[in-house]
């Protein structure tokens, strides 16, 4: 039986999430992994109902996403054998770069990879904490794709809820 | 009180988005190889003898049992650990030859045996936190910490960590910097574990020890993947040991 069968893995991991209001800005329920990461076994429950997913898909590269996908995606590349390459925010990385610009509520934002860190027929996923509006996994997808690899997946720890929920949120009271 | 449920959804699959608009054409095929366009970095001691600081060893050991293939030797892996790394001039200013570990990520090997180095030196010391620094820090400190057993903490650049934090300043050549670590993430009493990818002055790695050692938790070591010894990194964490795979 598979760890991802046991609700108890994945009722240990949820209940060691919490939930911070207010942050960034108000009206935001922000999910905060790092007591997560305060809990061994859950983190290892974590990592390992990745590593069971995709151990056999052939994955050759984990892209993780700045700051917290740098968290769990390692883990998961060391575990399979897969290169890890980081997805960071301008001017991080050194040398040469390809840039994706995607859109925020306000304003824009970027992201960057190494040109040459995946080639073409790399087959790809994508690890971040967590999904919202899925823009910055939009922009991490296109930089893949842009560097001929395969998007086989996006893996996050946490989905938000649903964004009919959220506007319900923000418009109770 | 308004609740939100946190949904875990061990089967995510993400829609496929399709872009209007801002499509860029792909790029023309990338060449085969990472470039190195750079100088590569000399390790200055990688297959030295032994240095004779306190807790920064060069193993030499070498099993040489004929029933199984023999474990790849220490220095073997730190040869290979060292030329995954990339130098990049002038970054981030002119004048700064940049230590890239991206190209050690990009070898499945070679960043394997940098964690399996940091696992077997640590994991029977009891150590109960890795501390790691933002963001490279990130990379190397959750394996470390799921290897050992250890809780792994983010330290960070202000503002990021949500909820109650406790903050240390830090002086850079020009100006202030500031380390952030939650409240209630180390408790007193536990053995820590300092990780980041690289030493340079030492400031970054001494507030992170501060941070530490202000709630009470003991900081067993500093570990990095790189040390610059010519920045002295080594003597400002004083009394603090050091352990390095490459300098």
């Amino acid at each position: 039986m598979s760890t991802g069968d046991n609700p108890d893995t994945t009722g240990r991991i949820k209940s060691a999430l919490r939930v911070i209001p207010n942050f960034p800005k108000p009206g935001i329920m922000f999910q905060d992994i790092t007591t997560l990461l305060l809990d061994p076994k859950a983190f290892k429950d974590t990592i390992d109902l990745f590593v069971e997913r995709y151990k056999h898909e052939h994955i050759s590269v984990i892209a993780g996403i700045e700051a917290r996908g740098f968290i769990f995606g390692p883990p998961i590349a060391l575990a399979i054998g897969a290169k890890f390459v980081p997805l960071r925010k301008p001017k991080k990385l050194p040398g040469e770069v390809i840039s994706e610009k995607y859109i925020l509520e306000y304003g824009s934002d970027c992201l960057e990879m190494h040109v040459g860190a995946v080639e073409s027929g790399d087959r790809a996923l994508i690890v971040d904490d967590l999904i919202a509006t899925g823009g910055t996994l939009c922009a991490a997808m296109n930089l893949l794709e842009r560097a001929g690899a395969e998007v086989v997946e996006c893996a996050c720890v946490i989905e938000v809820p649903e964004l009919k929920d959220l506007i319900d949120y923000l418009q109770f009271d | 009180m308004n609740t939100h449920k946190i949904l875990f959804n061990s089967n995510v699959v993400i829609q496929r988005f399709s872009h209007s608009g801002n499509f860029v054409n792909p790029l023309k095929s990338p060449t085969p190889s990472f470039p190195t366009t750079c100088q590569k970095y000399q390790p200055i001691s990688a297959s030295a003898p032994p240095a004779a600081t306190t807790a920064r060893h060069h193993f030499h050991t070498y099993s040489s049992s004929s029933h199984m293939a023999a474990p790849t030797s220490d220095d073997d892996r730190i040869s290979r650990i060292t030329s995954a790394i990339r130098v990049i001039p002038d970054f981030p200013k002119p004048g700064i030859l940049f230590q890239d570990i991206t190209t050690l990520l990009l070898d499945p090997v070679a960043f394997k045996d940098t964690i399996d180095l940091f696992v077997e030196r640590y994991k029977d010391k009891d150590i109960s936190v890795v501390a790691g620094v933002e963001a490279r820090g990130f990379i190397f400190g959750p394996p470390i910490a799921l290897a050992i057993g250890a809780k792994f903490v983010p330290m960070r650049k202000p503002n990021k960590l949500p909820g109650p934090v406790i903050s240390e300043e830090y002086s850079l050549e020009y100006g202030k910097d500031k380390i952030e670590m939650h409240v209630g993430a180390v408790e007193a009493g536990d053995r820590a574990l300092v990780i980041d990818d690289l030493i340079a002055t030492g400031g970054t790695l001494c507030a992170a020890i501060n941070l530490l050692e202000r709630v009470g938790a003991h900081v067993v070591e500093c570990a990095c993947v790189i040390e610059l010894p010519e920045l002295k990194g080594r003597d400002r964490l004083g009394d603090k040991p050091l352990f390095v795979l490459v300098s």
